[in-house]
């Protein structure tokens, strides 16, 4: 098995005919994830890599089986957009949009959580469990099948360090980017809760940043949850106190926030704390006795 | 967007949040025919001006145009005072701190009410945890009857319709306005009712494109108040890049956050120092590309460029066709290392291969050929 996907995960791609949208449904099918349809309102009826485009996700569910959604629409639509897929009761849905109004995201994730549906987002990168399927823009080429959960909330750090991993051998079962902040639908919790109740995972990595109190949170929950080794990167160590660098969630204020306070809360509850990328590798062989 | 404090209490009193009678001072004026008492209060986006003298009270014992004045000449924390709002002098017989805002951990609206106002509320919330009360909002249906009646108890209030009417006119401005913050602090208790002493209020630069004339409006009076241009103008869409100056020698450009945060890291670790990092944030393209580099070369001291890149979005045909272009252009010799891989790598390696520019697969050896050559130069 694997989180949240797998190889029946039949696929609805809103903003199909976008730019991003075109070029991430080509590549995601050429994977070999099943795109069964694609959304753009006012592009009903024509095509994108031969999947059908509709103008209304209830067309789009009417037609084919689907189970899980990935969007590529632009901020001012992507609440309108997320809505709709809820209401039609898909129960999984990668939100990549970034810069969404911030009062257009607390709604979509409070009438996600209301209607029972996983958000993985915004801003996130996607997941993809290494040869069944892939939804997100997580480079193909970077990642192998095997038994080590990851999850990141930047999605170019997942990139990283799953090319690190199968670079040495190491395969992946899922890797998941929640993205980058300030506000999240599925946390590193929820994510790390899949993975310990997953057969096919047997080492969590655990990829994590400066700002908020996320990891903190995650620790608490691993310290109680999980019996799985975890293996912990935390980044921007050396950043500097009071400067957003990128992510809106990663900026430090007070004492909340700073890298120690994640690793020490983290070291608590059992987890390795890796130095870098290789550190990870080595400890992931050792856990494993090679 | 960071409103004033005449900015913030323009809309209250639209939307009904009683606020002291008063004017603007701007420095050409001066500020003529003045009657005591009253507060004088430097207009700053920075908080904690009350600290640094930024609020002076005048009583009619001593001459205004000093204060006046003495208030134009400062600067707090960076940020030079160029207008003075004058208000009414008014009895205050209590103070709470109220705000709303978001709880980025809930994804929730929260409204934030403290049993003391006053200028160290972050420290008092830290230190007395009884006396701050957060309830959580439902975004979709509003502030609840129960939750109003909630905080009027443990505030200890006794004009219940009165700052009911405050908590919803301020919820509306929350809703209406798109505000990721609307504070008041203090909220003042006066023989006469409430009164909101302060005003805080922060837009959503994301939700422009919904307020694109009020936005406008705004920034016009803060540029007038500032005499010049903003520099911090609001994101344009064409451009998410994020530029944080530091004061190393290596330049580093990332196409993601979370590898620029950890590329700082590894820089560290081989001994290296940042000069300034620039994240490209979701909108990649060549010219985004194109308009870091050139960002973070005019940093005279910058010895080596690194650019880290991993594309998932972001393609690397178009970073290496931003990245060939700025070599073109590039007067002074700066060596660039590019780390390169993702999407459409092959693209990109051929035309970076073809501008002989070299491109480094590892990360480490991208990072210790940076460092090292900045040590070098």
């Amino acid at each position: 098995m694997s989180i949240l996907i797998n190889k029946n995960t039949k696929v609805l791609v809103l903003g199909i005919t976008g730019k991003s949208g075109r070029l991430q449904t080509e590549i995601t099918k050429r994977y070999g994830t099943n795109i069964v349809a694609g959304v753009t309102p006012g592009k009903g009826g024509k095509e994108v890599e031969g999947v059908p485009v509709y103008d209304f996700v209830k067309e789009a569910v009417n037609n084919h089986e689907i189970n899980a959604a990935i969007s590529f629409v632009p901020p001012p639509y992507a609440k309108d957009s997320c809505i709709e897929v809820i209401e039609n009761n898909i129960k999984l849905l990668v939100l990549t949009t970034e810069q969404i109004p911030e009062h257009d995201v607390v709604e979509i994730i409070k009438y996600a959580e209301n209607k029972g549906t996983r958000i993985l987002g915004p801003g996130s990168a996607g997941l993809i469990s290494p040869g069944k399927c892939k939804l997100g823009v997580h480079p193909p080429n970077m990642y192998k099948e095997g038994h080590v959960g990851v999850v990141s909330k930047s999605g170019a750090l997942s990139y990283e360090v799953g090319k690190t991993l199968t670079e040495n051998g190491i395969g992946q079962s899922t890797v998941v980017a929640i993205g980058g902040g300030p506000y999240w639908g599925l946390t590193q919790l929820n994510i790390i809760k899949l993975f310990q109740e997953d057969d096919e995972t047997k080492i969590i990595v655990l990829l994590g940043e400066i700002g908020g109190t996320m990891e903190e949170e995650t620790a608490r929950f691993i310290k109680k949850e999980v019996d799985k080794p975890v293996i912990s990167l935390i980044v921007g160590i050396s950043a500097p106190k009071g400067k957003s660098l990128g992510h809106a969630g990663a900026i430090i204020e007070g004492d909340f926030g700073t890298a120690k306070s994640k690793i020490n809360a983290l070291r608590e509850a059992g987890a390795y704390i890796a130095k870098n990328h290789m550190d990870i590798v080595e400890q992931i062989k050792k856990i494993e006795g090679k | 967007m960071k409103l004033y404090e005449f900015q913030g209490k323009e809309i209250f009193k639209k939307y009904g949040i009683p606020v002291q009678s008063g004017f603007l001072i701007n420095i050409k004026d001066k500020g003529k025919n003045l009657t005591p008492p009253l507060v004088l209060k430097s207009q700053v986006l920075v908080g904690g001006r009350g600290k640094v003298g930024g609020i002076k009270i005048w009583d009619g014992s001593t001459d205004v145009s000093k204060i006046i004045n003495d208030l134009f000449a400062l600067t707090i924390q960076g940020e030079k005072v160029n207008a003075i709002l004058a208000l009414e002098k008014v009895d205050i017989l209590r103070e709470i701190y109220f705000s709303i805002t978001f709880n980025r951990d809930k994804s929730t609206p929260v409204l934030i009410v403290g049993t003391s106002g006053g200028m160290d509320i972050e420290e008092s919330a830290r230190l007395n945890k009884d006396k701050i009360h957060f309830v959580e909002i439902d975004p979709f249906l509003g502030i609840l009857e129960y939750q109003i009646r909630f905080i009027v108890k443990k505030l200890n209030i006794s004009n219940y319709l009165e700052f009911k009417n405050i908590i919803k006119a301020a919820y509306k401005i929350f809703k209406e306005y798109e505000a990721t913050l609307v504070e008041i602090n203090p909220l003042a208790i006066t023989p006469g009712g409430f009164v909101a002493i302060d005003a805080k209020v922060n837009l959503d630069d994301q939700s422009r494109f919904r307020h694109e004339e009020l936005f406008n409006k705004l920034r016009e009076e803060k540029e007038f108040i500032q005499g010049k241009k903003e520099v911090h103008a609001p994101k344009l869409k064409e451009d998410t890049i994020t530029y944080v100056p530091l004061s190393g020698d290596i330049g580093v450009i990332s196409d993601g956050a979370g590898t620029g945060l950890f590329t700082l890291d590894l820089i560290n670790e081989y001994g290296g120092k940042v000069a300034n990092f620039c994240e490209m944030g979701g909108i990649t393209n060549s010219e985004a590309m194109l308009k870091s580099l050139k960002m973070v070369a005019s940093d005279q001291s910058v010895k080596s460029i690194l650019v880290v890149l991993i594309g998932g979005f972001n393609r690397m045909d178009d970073m290496a066709e931003g990245i060939v272009k700025f070599k073109k252009e590039l007067s002074k010799d700066i060596p660039i290392f590019v780390r390169m891989c993702g999407t459409k790598e092959e693209i990109g390696k051929e035309l970076m291969k073809k501008a002989n520019i070299p491109v480094y697969d590892s990360l480490n050896v991208a990072v210790e050929k940076a460092v090292k050559k900045a040590m070098e130069n």
